[in-house]
């Protein structure tokens, strides 16, 4: 299995797979120019790695976002679509931790949105600790 | 224009600005704009205030880029630079962003329609029409999501403001302003 290891850069997130926790993690901001260009790697390495996972195993998706523009809400609800599509349809045991600052009004509400409109994924909407 | 720039700037008084761009916008020179944005916000208001000034400002400046009539695109890279002027200050109490783009007069109609429709939604329709778009494939011509407008609509505190003015048998200047 590849690795995946995107650096953060002034407009996109760091996206990281832990290998050894078998998790996910997407933190930063993201409002880049072209949204496909930097989602395109993102979904290929997933097909990939859910491909290959095993029911057994649980893949953990932390995102923790402070500020996204709307290109990257669709992103986001296309990567929920895919998980929940490898939830339902393959049996993959996945779990999405949405990760919010309670300070920060529009952090929850936005996963709430997504929270809705997802029904066999494992949504959990986190308060970050601080 | 050196007899113009004290009026130039009492004009910009006038009206509350902040901060004013006018020309060829980069998405990195936008980066650039929206930290400068961020870290003088961050001295007057709390958090939630600068973070919804910024988005609006990013909405905005992409819309300029991506759709603005006056185009250039970048040797060195792939980076596309959309002419258009932004506006970012405050009047009785609130803020405001303001932008303004050429676009070809045969897109009016469209934008014109699709514009006024989010302005009479309430904040719940609004709500349901970004998770209506959000769900739907991009259109072919947009460079982002076609979300943008819906997602000023939801953020703005009052209906955004928008015109057309005519500039020649094909282009207008498009000019919205959205208050928070």
């Amino acid at each position: 299995m590849n690795n995946l290891d995107i650096p953060a850069t002034s407009q996109t997130p760091v996206v990281c797979f832990n290998e050894e926790t078998q998790t996910l993690s997407i933190v930063g901001e993201c409002y880049p120019e072209n949204i496909s260009k930097f989602s395109s790697p993102i979904f290929s390495w997933l097909n990939s790695y859910l491909e290959c996972l095993e029911e057994q195993v649980v893949f953990t998706v932390n995102i923790e976002l402070i500020y996204f523009n709307s290109s990257s809400s669709k992103m986001l609800l296309d990567l929920f679509d895919r998980l929940e599509t490898a939830v339902s349809e393959q049996q993959k045991n996945i779990v999405v931790n949405w990760i919010y600052d309670p300070e920060n009004e529009s952090a929850l509400e936005y996963g709430e949105e997504f929270k809705e409109d997802l029904n066999d994924l494992t949504f959990n909407l986190v308060e970050k600790e601080i | 224009m050196l007899e113009k720039l004290y009026e130039f700037k009492q004009m910009h008084d006038q009206c509350g600005v902040m901060l004013c761009f006018s020309g060829y916008l980069s998405q990195e020179l936008m980066t650039g704009i929206g930290e400068t944005l961020r870290n003088k916000l961050k001295q007057e208001e709390d958090s939630n205030v600068v973070l919804k000034v910024f988005a609006i400002f990013v909405e905005h400046a992409q819309n300029i880029i991506r759709y603005s009539a006056e185009q250039l695109v970048s040797k060195n890279e792939d980076q596309t630079l959309g002419g258009g002027i932004l506006v970012i200050g405050k009047e009785e109490g609130h803020y405001y962003v303001s932008c303004g783009n050429s676009i070809q007069n045969n897109k009016i109609p469209d934008l014109n329609e699709q514009l006024t429709k989010l302005q009479k939604m309430s904040k719940e329709e609004l709500k349901q029409y970004y998770k209506e778009q959000r769900r739907k494939e991009t259109p072919q011509d947009s460079k982002g999501a076609g979300l943008g407008f819906i997602e000023l609509a939801r953020k703005s505190e009052k209906p955004f403001e928008f015109s057309f003015d005519f500039i020649n048998e094909q282009f207008s200047f498009f000019s919205i302003k959205t208050l928070l």
